[in-house]
């Protein structure tokens, strides 16, 4: 063998021992500067792909254009209704809670954020959305929509962040079933390749009385996600070997995703 | 040398490109990985130690924008450092190193290293055929590895699928690949050598 393909060999193989060294801190500032580095592509081809679905969809005339525009003022104006109403119970309930000494529940900022586009990956189930580290995004953060949960921030760039779906199996929800004591561990399926992927809620018990239909939630546990996000509806409940297992479909529709909110769990007001 | 720096410049550019390219939803999301495709194809024109520079960087970036961001709640790290049974949230712990991609890029671009002699002469047929051999490989490889680290063998036919789909459109682009680089090589009178097949006779 030459010597220049040993040296060549030789330095490969040192490069690759000292990136398998790299500490995970280092690794996600790697990824997120990639990130923003591709993001200028990310943006045109958002951009292109738009465009492209914009020249193929049927044209609205103006007067369908008005009543939608109607619709939608209207539905503005009852939603302010609502929020003035929820913030008075809000402000009610810590007050309430105040009073009997019960520890404040904890607020969360949500960051409203546009979904960019599917991501390109091989295995993995992500999308982009238009919010990064520069607009208050966190990592590890959950993303909800009107639906239910979405699933969690990852890599982050300036103004951009991967979000891991819930219906990839990297990403868990420690779960509970609705009318039930059951609690379990929710996940997506490997490389999640239908056009309407499942979730499975495992570590039930077995012979567990869950009927389909039932609301599945979650707990809280893990400080990750917080507790009473809607996940899904139980389909179907089975014994395992040693445990019980629910097949559930998502609250969310993933492949309608146009506008998502990020989660900022905020200090527990004392 | 020329050569070489305009295939490293266009394997960047596939990085960017790769954004546009779209998947096609009812194949199962599969979609031409331009980037794995231009490496395969350029390990088959460039020399060893060139083709290892390829790899590494290929690896390096298709791991930096492709894959999931490594496990960093303080709350997750901290129940796996305490080995406590809690109900764990979040992303998985172990997941595909980060790195890993380089490892499979330079095994299977050195086995593209193996028709370089075809390619040299103009013949495509079997080249093609390789690309997608390697394409499927890696793909496999990378799925394998998954399996592995997250255990239960899971299979479904959507993923034979989904691969076999990715591996006929990196066939199908491979050819226009290997003209680009054949041209490019004519162009700036790049010889492609292939002395490591050569077998000297004064034992060198």
């Amino acid at each position: 063998m030459r010597k220049l393909n040993v040296l060549a060999v030789v330095l490969f193989v040192a490069s690759l021992v000292a990136v398998f060294m790299l500490n995970t801190p280092t690794t996600r500032r790697i990824q997120e500067r990639v990130l923003a580095v591709f993001a200028p592509f990310v943006h045109s081809s958002a951009a292109v792909g738009d465009a492209v679905e914009a020249v193929s969809a049927p044209g609205m005339d103006s007067v369908e254009l008005a009543e939608r525009n109607e619709q939608l003022r209207m539905e503005v104006q009852r939603l302010r209704i609502i929020a003035q109403k929820y913030n008075q119970l809000v402000d009610e309930n810590g007050q309430l809670r105040k009073v009997l000494e019960f520890k404040g529940a904890s607020p969360f900022k949500m960051t409203a954020a546009r979904v960019i586009k599917r991501s390109s990956t091989t295995w993995w189930n992500t999308l982009l959305i238009d919010k990064g580290s520069l607009d208050g995004i966190g990592t590890d953060s959950p993303v909800i929509t009107e639906q239910g949960l979405v699933g969690k921030t990852g890599k982050l760039a300036p103004h951009m962040a991967e979000v891991i779906l819930l219906t990839d199996e990297m990403c868990r929800v420690s779960a509970k079933v609705e009318g039930t004591l059951e609690q379990g561990i929710l996940a997506g399926e490997r490389a999640g390749l239908d056009m309407v992927p499942n979730l499975h809620l495992r570590f039930l018990s077995r012979n567990a009385p869950i009927n389909a239909g039932a609301n599945v939630y979650s707990s809280g546990d893990g400080g990750v996600f917080p507790a009473n996000l809607l996940l899904g509806r139980v389909i179907r409940f089975q014994n395992r070997d040693i445990s019980g297992e629910a097949l559930v479909k998502p609250a969310v529709d993933f492949s309608a995703l146009d506008h998502v909110f990020v989660i900022e769990m905020q200090e527990i007001l004392q | 040398m020329l050569f070489n720096s305009v295939v490293l410049i266009l394997l960047l550019l596939s990085f960017g490109l790769q954004e546009f390219v779209p998947a096609v939803p009812i194949a199962y999301h599969a979609r031409l990985f331009l980037p794995a495709v231009f490496f395969f194809t350029s390990a088959v024109a460039t020399s060893f130690p060139m083709m290892l520079l390829l790899a590494f960087v290929t690896g390096f970036l298709w791991d930096a924008r492709f894959l999931p961001a490594p496990m960093a709640s303080p709350d997750e790290a901290l129940a796996l450092m305490e080995g406590v049974e809690r109900q764990f949230t979040g992303m998985g712990s172990g997941e595909v190193m980060f790195g890993m991609s380089i490892v499979f890029f330079g095994l299977f671009g050195t086995l593209m290293q193996g028709v370089r002699p075809l390619f040299k002469r103009g013949r495509l047929e079997l080249p093609v055929v390789m690309i997608g051999i390697a394409v499927f490989g890696w793909l496999l490889s990378q799925y394998l590895m998954i399996t592995f680290i997250r255990g239960s063998f899971s299979f479904p036919p959507a993923v034979w699928s989904k691969m076999i789909t990715d591996t006929l459109l990196a066939m199908l682009v491979a050819p226009l690949l290997f003209l680009l680089l054949h041209a490019l090589a004519r162009w700036m009178r790049f010889e492609i050598r292939y002395d490591g097949l050569r077998h000297y006779s004064h034992g060198r």
